[in-house]
């Protein structure tokens, strides 16, 4: 690597006349250590980036891979304990690590934006909206108090606040997370600055608000001639709008082209598997009955010495040679750190799948364990209400009104049949799991396990049937007693329920572990000392402990990266097939939900607006809710996203507090006339909508059960 | 929480093999780890046992009479026949003294301080636990004994009843539990509402259960680490008590009652009446202060994920 | 924040009767009652008799409480034969001197532990820290009384430049004119307080300098004293008005002690006195007001804070 300062000139292709075109930000092996109490963690290592002016660049990859950290290390705000050690940040042509530190920080505050993950807490909750906007300005450049109340009125204005002259005297909470949002971005561009670091910008928001986020930040990013760095884990995200994409595992970058050419034809060994791990992928490619590649292992431990490629241990393809020599980037315009990289050149003609929407009736693949409907369901929810009562806090409890949590859901889970339940936070799918395993009493409706009705039951019987349905949680971390071993925690619900003597109980647990995968080793330990996707195999053995006939997952794989995800999808679904289980799926990520799913309910605001087969629900969509949500959810298939040009869905959910009358979607739905004040029923045969202006008509019910396709 | 903030957690998973070769500790093993490793825990532990030590094993070695009075050897300085710390204005021995006023000091120190937190433990955990009016009910009643004054509380009671160490350690001890009823309560508040108390539910088990299994052992570690500053508290108390006159009366002595009496020497240059006495109080306080903060530390530390 | 005001005034209330249910019900389980605490060791059975019927003290409990309440809310809170003049008397000229005394060192703890524990925080496990951390433990192990000692050896012996008794005045007027009899005592209670509001200062300042918002607060570019002073200290400084209501019982027990050791003529030492006589009209009366303080005085911090935290001031009538 070349130690000169001059800035690296590189031929902007897209310029097509050959002009040098400096690179507006430049990244020379660049060193970044974290200091804990135990040891150092070298976060980056000899990370090199550039980003050229009024690009889009995406940083991808997985928790721990160090995206985060690079741009931490450009912005100066690494964590306590970080510190940049080595290589240099070139910004505008000058090494931001030899400037002073008053010069670096005003460059940070007017020709860089910054916009955090969370926007619950990104904001200063006792400082009024227009304050924190046009801070910077006062700051940086004087401006008084009137004329900076202005500019931020007019920022907000620019980043699609409604009525900004109020929100400038709002506080933060006042606010929706998107609103707060874009408040974020209106606060990081109001200096004009050349370069915006979003950080994970829309993890911490629902996938509608996502697409209008993420659509707001293409649109500015033109409108201010800026430049974009785009830090995610979501690759779908990266692909819809990046120029280009750097892919980062474990403290480097491992690949970095253009995006079309990097989803077209990964190199990296790293970025195919990370691409194969994808529930979309699979259902595009090999259909929904494939297994997801899932890259075995976890990623390395930062803080100890490292040799040779640090995907080694995890590839498939590794050699002796891999695990010795440390591979630097190879040039061009299409860089990665592989010595043995996927071939170069596609096989025949660059084939792009085709675009998912509007497929024709698809395959109805036989299951292995498939009963048909004459079964009795193992999970039957008739009719169920949940209100939580709103009141003042203390003495004087006042009904302010009533929380309309789960407003007259009805489904029906086979057994062995994976049921999904998809819908944005807030929408009460996670109620009516909690519901459904008894874990909250139903204001009104009927839950029937087996056929029986869990009501009717008094305290022993209704322990008992608990046996037969599970809950698995998001968090397993938080789910298990951290003061209890493994071993413990695995015996509880064989203990609770009676069943066998100790020596049983130790055979059970013995053969839960192997059912999971897990090694007998983990029994003596304790949940704190296990990764994210070992808890959620342990949380997963613990609910089949009493042999369930039903499991309710409550976005059990929404922490998980990628690559651990896959693990688990491809875990639940083994067991699946061996032990004849049903899954309630409860997630807000649509794509894992159809990769999972027989059948999927889509809720929005406590109510089902649509039910059926998941793949008739996510190839064609009657609800225009449902619709809205499928184009919104990103996707690698870049031309997917741009093709979209279905329904977008505008504005905030409106509050269960007071839900609208008739169809609860109408406040924000394009198609809404009169008559959509009037609730409509869920209607249809297998496929049920609950629209007065379905978006089209049942598929043909003869063809879809005899399975062909058109 | 869709995926883990990076910045929150800078190191990457640990390899799984680590996982499985690392040795198998027990939770209380690592808290003793931890608390090992915390010098100033350490310290504390130290000074407690050398005090501890020097009050209930010294006078084995270092006889002294501490009932009759020698008015022939009033205000002796230190060293002069044979008393190292000399003398007090009716003859005691200082070190001896000093002793037998930490023996007073230490007992109803720990005594008052284990049944205040005992007592806070049981109320604060049944209204927890019971929730509804109850809680109410038991919660005002705490915020209304809060709300008076502890010393004046105290010497109400100790003007009320003759104070003896039995009757000092009842009477510290039934109003210093407040703190840790409102702790306890806050904690059985939380704990009820965990994740795996809820899971255990789902499996179908009992409330029992849950405060036998889960909630109890998860308090615990706060219970302890808030009874070591309760001792703390309690042997200043002590001291304020037998400052203002109200503490077990002579010939027994504890070291606030010891300050008292030489409060009356501080303009004669009797000082080894004065600081003997408020250095050792000092010291044992600080010794509680800082054995709870690395308790407190071994509790949370072993449950923190990497 | 109607609600919550309403709320929080209910509360205080039930607090206040339930303090004087206490206080009746410790006048009640004294050894031979209110009439052998009133009368003394010396009265015949006879005079209790005859004491007890006229105070109504062999009727039902319940009717002797609301009794109670009664002369209570007219300002009746006995008399005390040994000053030989009626307790509120007696408290009324003592309360404002320990205000005056509380206050001063209310003040003086405030305006010097708020720099303290952002210093401590800022500069959190590095030495100003460790050195302020330590003197603050080293404060709060050591008894007031001992401290107070400290003092008036240092300042009135050693080097002799303040006076080591408290101005004897019998107003606060009288008081107020004697400024340098008032320092020792004044520091005394203050030192700590400062010891334990700097630590709660620190303790909120470090939790705020962790948020997010401080990290979108530095990506302005604002300097580092910009977003202390600007951002995390107007956070920080919100939770410590309620500490304010909180630390009253400890800042009222403190100047019992205090006003003891240098002979402040104020409540406390009213309190110590009558204790050492065991003149229980005044110890209880003495009691039930200073509880009312500490009730009053929280209540007011807890509605300062929801009036000036606009989390707490906007949540009410957003719901």
């Amino acid at each position: 690597m070349s130690e000169s300062t001059e800035p690296k000139v590189r031929q902007h292709q897209a310029a097509g006349d050959g002009t040098a075109v400096q690179p507006l930000l430049e990244l020379r092996d660049l060193d970044t250590d974290i200091a804990l109490r135990r040891g150092t963690v070298h976060a980056l290592d000899g990370v090199s980036l550039e980003v050229m002016p009024g690009e889009t660049l995406g940083v991808v990859g997985e928790s721990g891979s160090g995206k985060t950290m690079t741009a931490l290390s450009i912005m100066g705000l690494l964590p306590q304990g970080g510190q940049v050690t080595g290589g240099q940040i070139l910004f505008e042509g000058r090494d931001l690590r030899s400037l002073p530190a008053d010069e670096v920080r005003r460059t940070r505050g007017v020709r860089m934006g910054m916009v955090f993950q969370d926007p619950l807490t990104s904001l200063n909750p006792t400082m009024r909206i227009g304050y924190q906007v046009a801070e910077p300005l006062r700051v940086h450049e004087g401006v008084g108090k009137a004329e900076a109340r202005e500019r931020a009125v007019e920022i907000l204005r620019r980043v699609g606040m409604p009525r900004p002259d109020r929100i400038v005297d709002n506080y933060p909470h006042e606010l929706s997370g998107g609103m707060r949002q874009r408040v974020a971005i209106a606060m990081a561009l109001v200096c004009s600055p050349r370069l915006l670091i979003a950080d994970e910008p829309t993890t911490a928001l629902d996938v509608t608000t996502q697409r209008q986020i993420l659509e707001l930040i293409d649109d500015l990013r033109e409108e201010f001639g800026m430049a974009v760095i785009l830090v995610t884990h979501d690759l779908g995200v990266i692909a819809g709008r990046a120029d280009r994409v750097a892919v980062m595992y474990a403290g480097r970058v491992v690949e970095t082209a253009a995006t079309a050419e990097l989803f077209r034809s990964p190199r990296h060994r790293y970025t195919e598997a990370l691409m194969e791990a994808l529930p979309e992928t699979a259902v595009r490619e090999a259909g929904k009955e494939a297994r997801l590649y899932s890259i075995p292992g976890l990623p390395p431990d930062l803080s100890r010495p490292l040799t040779g490629c640090r995907f080694a241990p995890r590839c498939r393809h590794v050699t002796d040679e891999c695990r010795s020599t440390d591979v630097a980037l190879s040039g061009g315009e299409h860089q990665f750190a592989c010595l043995h990289p996927v071939s170069g050149t596609p096989t025949g003609p660059v084939t792009l799948p085709a675009p998912v929407v509007r497929e024709p009736a698809p395959v109805e693949a036989a299951a292995p364990v498939r009963v048909e409907s004459t079964a009795t369901p193992v999970l039957s929810v008739q009719n169920l209400v949940k209100n939580y009562a709103a009141h003042g806090r203390g003495l004087l409890r006042r009904n302010a009104g009533q929380v309309s949590a789960v407003a007259d859901v009805s489904f029906e889970v086979a057994p062995g049949e994976t049921f999904g339940l998809v819908g944005e936070s807030g929408c009460g799918k996670s109620t009516v799991g909690r519901l459904a395993v008894g874990l909250e009493r139903p204001s009104a409706g009927q839950i029937l396990l087996d056929g029986t009705d869990l009501a009717g039951l008094a305290g022993r019987e209704r322990r008992r049937m608990h046996r037969q349905v599970q809950l698995m949680f998001q968090d397993s971390y938080a789910a298990m007693n951290p003061r209890m071993r493994v071993d413990a925690i695995l015996a509880e619900p064989l203990e609770i329920q009676k069943v066998g003597d100790g020596a049983a109980r130790r055979a059970r647990i013995t053969s839960l572990l192997d059912q999971v995968g897990l090694s007998r080793r983990v029994l003596e330990r304790y949940p704190h000392e296990f990764s994210g996707g070992q808890l959620q195999r342990i949380g997963l053995a613990r609910s089949l402990a009493l042999q369930p006939r039903l499991i309710v997952g409550d976005e059990p794989v929404s922490a998980l990266d990628v690559s651990i995800q896959a693990q688990v999808l491809n875990l639940m679904r083994d067991l699946q097939r061996e032990l004849g289980l049903a899954y309630v799926f409860i997630s807000h990520d649509l794509s894992v939900v159809d990769y999972m799913a027989d059948r999927i309910g889509v809720m929005y605001l406590g109510k089902l607006v649509e039910v059926g087969p998941a793949r008739e629900v996510v190839r064609a969509a009657r609800h225009p809710y449902t619709q809205a949500l499928i184009d919104a959810v990103p996707s690698i298939t870049p031309s997917a996203t741009a093709a979209r040009d279905g329904v977008t869905i505008q504005g905030e959910l409106p509050s269960a507090l007071n839900p609208p009358t008739g169809c609860r979607f109408r406040t924000r739905c394009p198609l809404a006339q009169e008559i959509c004040e009037t609730e409509p029923p869920l209607a249809g045969d297998r496929h049920q909508v609950a629209c007065h202006f379905p978006l089209r008509p049942e598929a043909d019910a003869v063809s879809a059960q005899t399975g062909t396709a058109a | 929480m869709t995926t883990l903030s990076e910045a929150g957690r800078p190191g990457a998973a640990p390899d799984p093999a680590d996982a499985a070769e690392a040795p198998v500790r027990g939770l209380w093993r690592q808290g003793f780890v931890v608390f090992c490793e915390n010098r100033l825990a350490l310290v504390g532990l130290g000074l407690f046992i050398l005090l501890a030590g020097l009050c209930f094993l010294g006078p084995l070695f270092y006889h002294t009479d501490q009932v009759h009075t020698d008015l022939a050897a009033v205000h002796l300085a230190p060293g002069e026949q044979g008393h190292p710390l000399g003398t007090d204005g009716v003859g005691y021995d200082q070190l001896g003294r000093l002793m037998l006023g930490g023996q007073t000091s230490i007992i109803v120190g720990l005594a008052a301080g284990i049944l205040a937190t005992a007592v806070g433990t049981i109320w604060g955990a049944v209204a927890g636990f019971v929730g509804g009016w109850a809680d109410t009910a038991m919660m005002r009643v705490v915020d209304a004994m809060m709300s008076i004054p502890s010393l004046f509380l105290f010497m109400l009671l100790a003007a009320i009843v003759t104070p003896s160490v039995p009757m000092l350690i009842v009477i510290i001890g039934a109003f210093a539990w407040l703190g840790p009823a409102r702790l306890v309560r806050g904690e059985a508040l939380t704990l009820r509402s965990r994740e795996y108390v809820q899971a255990m539910r789902g499996m179908g088990g009992t409330g029992g259960r849950a405060v036998r299994r889960h909630i109890v052992p998860n308090a615990i570690g706060t219970v302890i680490v808030n009874a070591t500053f309760q001792v703390a508290d309690a042997i200043l108390y002590v001291a304020y008590l037998s400052f203002l006159g109200l503490g077990v009366p002579p010939p027994a002595a504890n070291w606030g009652g010891m300050l008292s009496d030489g409060l009356a020497d501080t303009y004669s240059g009797h000082w080894w009446l004065l600081y003997p006495p408020g250095i050792a109080i000092i010291l044992i306080v600080l010794a509680f202060n800082f054995i709870g903060d690395g308790l407190r530390d071994a509790f949370e530390v072993r449950l923190r994920r990497r | 924040m109607v609600r919550y005001l309403i709320t929080r005034l209910g509360q205080a209330l039930v607090v206040v009767v339930l303090v004087t249910v206490i206080a009746f019900l410790i006048l009640h389980l004294l050894p031979g009652g209110a009439a052998r605490a009133t009368l003394g060791k010396e009265a015949t059975l006879d005079q209790l008799a005859a004491f007890n019927h006229e105070m109504g003290y062999d009727r039902p409990w319940i009717q002797q409480y609301l009794m109670y309440v009664q002369r209570l809310l007219h300002g009746d809170l006995g008399y005390s034969y040994q000053l030989n003049q009626s307790v509120v008397e007696a408290i009324t000229q003592r309360l404002p001197k320990t205000m005056v005394l509380s206050l001063l060192s209310t003040l003086l703890a405030i305006v010097l532990a708020i720099p303290l524990g952002v210093i401590q925080a800022v500069r959190r496990n590095r030495w100003p820290d460790y050195t302020i951390t330590s003197l603050s433990l080293l404060a709060y192990a050591t008894p007031i009384f001992f401290m107070g000692l400290m003092m008036i050896i240092l300042f009135s012996q050693v080097w002799p430049i303040l006076p080591p008794e408290a101005p004897q005045g019998f107003t606060v007027g009288e008081v107020l004119a004697d400024p340098a009899g008032l320092v020792l005592p004044t520091i005394t209670l203050a030192i700590v307080t400062i010891a334990v509001y700097s630590r709660y200062v620190r303790s909120t300042m470090v939790d705020n300098l962790n948020e997010n918002y401080v990290r979108t607060a530095r990506s302005k570019g604002l300097s580092e004293r910009r977003v202390v002073l600007r951002h995390t200290l107007r956070n920080g400084l919100f939770p410590v008005i309620t500490l304010l209501g909180m630390y009253l019982p400890a800042l009222f027990s403190g100047a019992l002690v205090v006003e003891s050791l240098f002979n402040f003529p104020g409540m406390g030492q009213l309190f110590w006195q009558a204790a050492l006589k065991r003149d229980f009209p005044i110890l209880l009366g003495v009691t039930v007001i200073i509880s009312i303080a500490t009730v009053v005085g929280a209540l007011v911090a807890d509605l300062l804070y929801a009036a000036v935290d606009p989390r707490v001031r906007l949540r009410g009538s957003s719901s």
